[in-house]
């Protein structure tokens, strides 16, 4: 087979199947790649194509046919009808539906994401690294791919990303579990001792706390649990409704040499994360105040307290403290779905934490990731000193496909979580770094130069399993000449503003993933960048799911939010595909979004992934590396 | 026992109005919950048409909605069952619709009353959320296939019920 450099490749009959777009031809890109005879075809494609679609500098250029980029993504849309929550936009002139087939659904599932073999499953529990292994729990319900009476599901692993699926840790077989075991967290004591407290469903549908230890402690695998015969240790107090007391915390020193923890709940609309001290975890004290509140944001479920190093580049273990520390608050938000948090300072002696910046308080500010992402938690992986984060991902498709496919959920990749240094006033989060490991057969491209509309397939080996990074540059001349502009555009919102296919100046730009050729179904994960009247640019990051599928019965939202860009950054994203789940992160995991994607055709050899530049004046320049994935052990 | 002595008929009067005020307190409260809901009236008549509705807090109103949705869909199951012997050539869409509603009684049902039994509303809210998703898929898929819908009432019925619980459960967050 010709061997992978550009020289070889004068080959002017294509054999690739899409319709190039006009445009100048100029020095093809330099491309490397691990040769791999097998991908060598490939490869005499991809450089045709990027000899017939790349234009590059002050060329004598044909004239783009800008109306067809912006048509082909835009083909066939629907009227955005008010969208609720989980109302679908039909897609008009969409394919005639069809059931679901088993290819369709088999297709769905992950190759490195984590989810039990069949059935349901929602939020992690606690997550912890214990005598050289990854354990993770989860609410598990194992009769229906539906939430139903729930217990512990578990699962180890060496590297948090090939697993192994253990046996049941913990059944709804005592009284103050009986309608289910929920969501808890792990505490290691000093003397290496593991304990749990956990959220129990009483028979009579009260929440208590109750606490549970290793049968034995010597067990890495902590195959079985024991419950504290005391139990429940901790009752509504008054004044908290029974049904609003749940999700209790990793513990934390105090000053005092004592425990602490916190429980979210609510007292009318106002969310509020209670207090409570322990030396034993057997019997605790509710401080009178609660660690904080926020009116008008609803019940606080899975609420999560942690230190982040103000300089450091590591985690901290929950119990640190000091002047080089700061704290964040999450809380769950039961009235929207949604993972909130906030950076502030915590006052150990009052037990008491204010925000940083009010107007971004817990449950108004920040969300840890504009997509699907619930419940999510953190850990301190005390083995590599970081702080891992784990979420609950629900399906959003139908029940009937759920049934039809035996289950529902998945967990997103665990991210390590630092503050970001440069801004100080988030955090960024990052895909653990052994996710790499499963990297391979990589493609490379440099200095794309991407028109003002125009659409650059990539050839690539396969496209369901994909870590993909890429970097953008507007051109500058572009964004400097721009002045036709109003703070209409400053105002964009990726959820109103119609997806990739509205255009821009500056945008949209960026990669289209699980994209049948034709674009008949795609996932554009882009940048709109917007100028205001006062010259200064607004950074947008979306993912889009209006055109993802042709079936009618799955959610077609479009999510994101702006993303701080500092001077002298250059745009850029990462995105996993994985099959029906595609996650993807801006400017280092400032901004991040996790999509649930479950097209009909752009599955299997169909999928392909497509760079695109939708914007009306601008033209990008694109770098990408997009690896295979190899499947994990999940 | 002297039934016209003065005692007995001022506490029948004093039963008859506690019993009379708290009939319409309930009422009332019916009504206003009714109020917050995309359809009053068909909340009104879905609550009212059992007779516990009166007693109910708004849990219990929620569990009334939820038990309408599985009547509806139940009844619908045995539509679409009729149908496929006497429209044969919808049979492909009948199926889908037959799953769709199948979801609705046998998963989405269930799990919002175990939801809203324990307090946790949330997931009582996303089975009321499906289960107006499955009408509306099913009502679609017809035309998308270009056949005319012969379900066209019962999916509107269970959209706008399942609505209507929705709104209720909202309530509870």
């Amino acid at each position: 087979m010709a061997s992978s450099s550009p020289s070889d490749l004068e080959n002017p009959h294509a054999t690739c199947s899409y319709a190039p777009l006009p445009g100048g031809t100029g020095d093809e890109p330099t491309v490397s790649r691990h040769p791999k005879k097998s991908a060598a075809i490939f490869l005499v494609c991809a450089f045709l194509s990027l000899a017939f679609v790349v234009a590059l500098i002050g060329v004598d250029k044909a004239e783009l046919n800008t109306n067809e980029a912006a048509v082909v993504l835009s083909r066939g849309r629907g009227v955005d009808k008010g969208v609720s929550e989980k109302s679908f936009r039909p897609l008009l002139g969409a394919e005639n539906s069809y059931p679901w087939s088993s290819n369709m659904l088999d297709w769905q599932r992950t190759g490195f994401h984590f989810q039990p073999k069949n059935n349901w499953m929602n939020d992690p529990n606690g997550p912890v690294f214990y005598k050289g292994w990854y354990h993770l729990f989860y609410q598990y319900h194992p009769d229906a791919p539906v939430w139903g009476k729930i217990v512990w599901g578990h699962a180890v692993s060496k590297d948090l990303v090939n697993w192994r699926h253990l046996p049941i840790a913990m059944e709804t077989d005592q009284w103050y579990d009986e309608q289910g075991v929920w969501t808890g967290s792990a505490t290691i004591l000093p003397d290496g001792q593991l304990v749990v407290l956990y959220t129990g469903s009483t028979n009579e549908s009260v929440q208590v706390q109750n606490l549970a230890y290793p049968a034995d402690p010597s067990d890495p695998l902590l195959i079985n649990w024991v419950k504290y015969p005391g139990n429940p240790v901790l009752v509504p107090p008054p004044g908290i409704d029974e049904k609003d007391f749940r999700d209790p915390t990793t513990a934390w020193k105090t000053p005092e040499g004592k425990w602490r923890i916190t429980i979210g709940s609510k007292v009318n609309k106002t969310g509020i994360s209670l207090v409570y001290d322990t030396e034993d975890f057997k019997s605790f004290e509710l401080l009178d105040q609660v660690l904080h509140a926020v009116p008008g944001t609803g019940m606080w479920e899975c609420v999560d307290f942690y230190p982040i190093s103000k300089q450091g580049e590591n985690g901290l273990d929950t119990s640190i403290d000091g002047p080089g520390v700061k704290h964040v608050v999450k809380a769950s938000m039961d009235d929207d779905r949604n993972d909130y948090y906030s950076i502030g300072t915590y006052d150990a002696l009052k037990g008491k934490w204010t925000p940083d910046n009010p107007a971004s308080d817990v449950g108004i500010g920040l969300r840890y990731d504009y997509g699907i992402y619930y419940a999510s938690k953190t850990f301190y992986d005390q083995d590599k000193q970081r702080r891992v984060l784990w979420s609950w991902i629900k399906e959003t498709d139908t029940e009937a496909s759920d049934i039809s496919k035996g289950w529902a959920s998945l967990m997103g990749v665990p991210r390590t979580i630092l503050l970001d240094k440069k801004t100080q006033t988030n955090i960024i989060q990052w895909p653990v770094e052994e996710i790499n490991r499963l990297r391979t057969n990589a493609t490379v491209f440099k200095n794309l130069v991407v028109e003002a509309g125009s659409l650059v397939p990539l050839e690539l080996p396969a496209a369901s399993q994909l870590d993909i990074v890429a970097e953008f540059e507007l051109d500058e001349a572009t964004v400097m000449r721009l002045n036709d502009v109003s703070d209409a555009d400053v105002a964009y919102d990726c959820a109103k503003n119609g997806g990739a296919a509205t255009r821009g100046a500056l945008g949209p730009f960026g990669i289209t993933v699980l994209a049948h050729e034709g674009l008949i179904e795609h996932t554009p994960v882009y940048f709109y960048v917007a100028k205001g009247v006062d010259g200064n640019l607004k950074t947008f990051f979306c993912a889009d799911q209006s055109r993802s599928s042709s079936a009618m019965d799955v959610d077609k939202s479009i999510y994101g939010n702006v993303v701080p860009v500092m001077k002298g950054e250059k745009l850029s994203m990462r995105i996993l595909v994985d099959h029906s789940i595609v996650e993807s992160f801006a400017q280092g995991g400032r901004t991040c979004i996790t999509s649930r994607v479950y097209p009909t055709k752009a599955i299997y050899n169909n999928a392909q992934v497509f760079l695109f530049n939708n914007a009306t004046a601008a033209t990008v320049t694109a770098s990408l590396s997009i690896w295979q994935m190899k499947s994990a052990q999940i | 026992m002297k039934y016209s002595s003065p005692l007995t008929i001022l506490t029948t009067l004093l039963l008859l109005h506690e019993t009379l005020y708290s009939t319409m307190a309930d009422q009332k409260f019916i009504e206003n919950t009714c109020k917050g809901t995309p359809s009053p009236n068909l909340c009104l008549k879905i609550l009212l048409a059992n007779p516990k509705s009166q007693n109910s807090d708004l849990t219990d109103l929620a569990l009334i909605g939820v038990a309408a949705v599985e009547d509806k869909g139940l009844e619908t199951i045995r539509q679409i069952v009729a149908l496929k012997r006497s429209r044969p050539k919808l049979k492909p869409t009948l199926n889908y619709c037959e799953k769709a509603y199948h979801a609705v009684v046998y998963a989405d049902v269930p799990s919002s009353n175990e939801a809203l039994r324990g307090g946790l509303a949330k997931f009582a809210e996303d089975g009321m959320a499906d289960s107006a998703v499955e009408s509306q898929a099913c009502e679609r898929s017809f035309r998308e296939h270009g056949w005319v819908s012969p379900m066209t009432d019962s999916n509107k019925v269970m959209n706008d019920v399942a609505n209507v619980v929705r709104a209720i459960i909202r309530m509870l967050l």
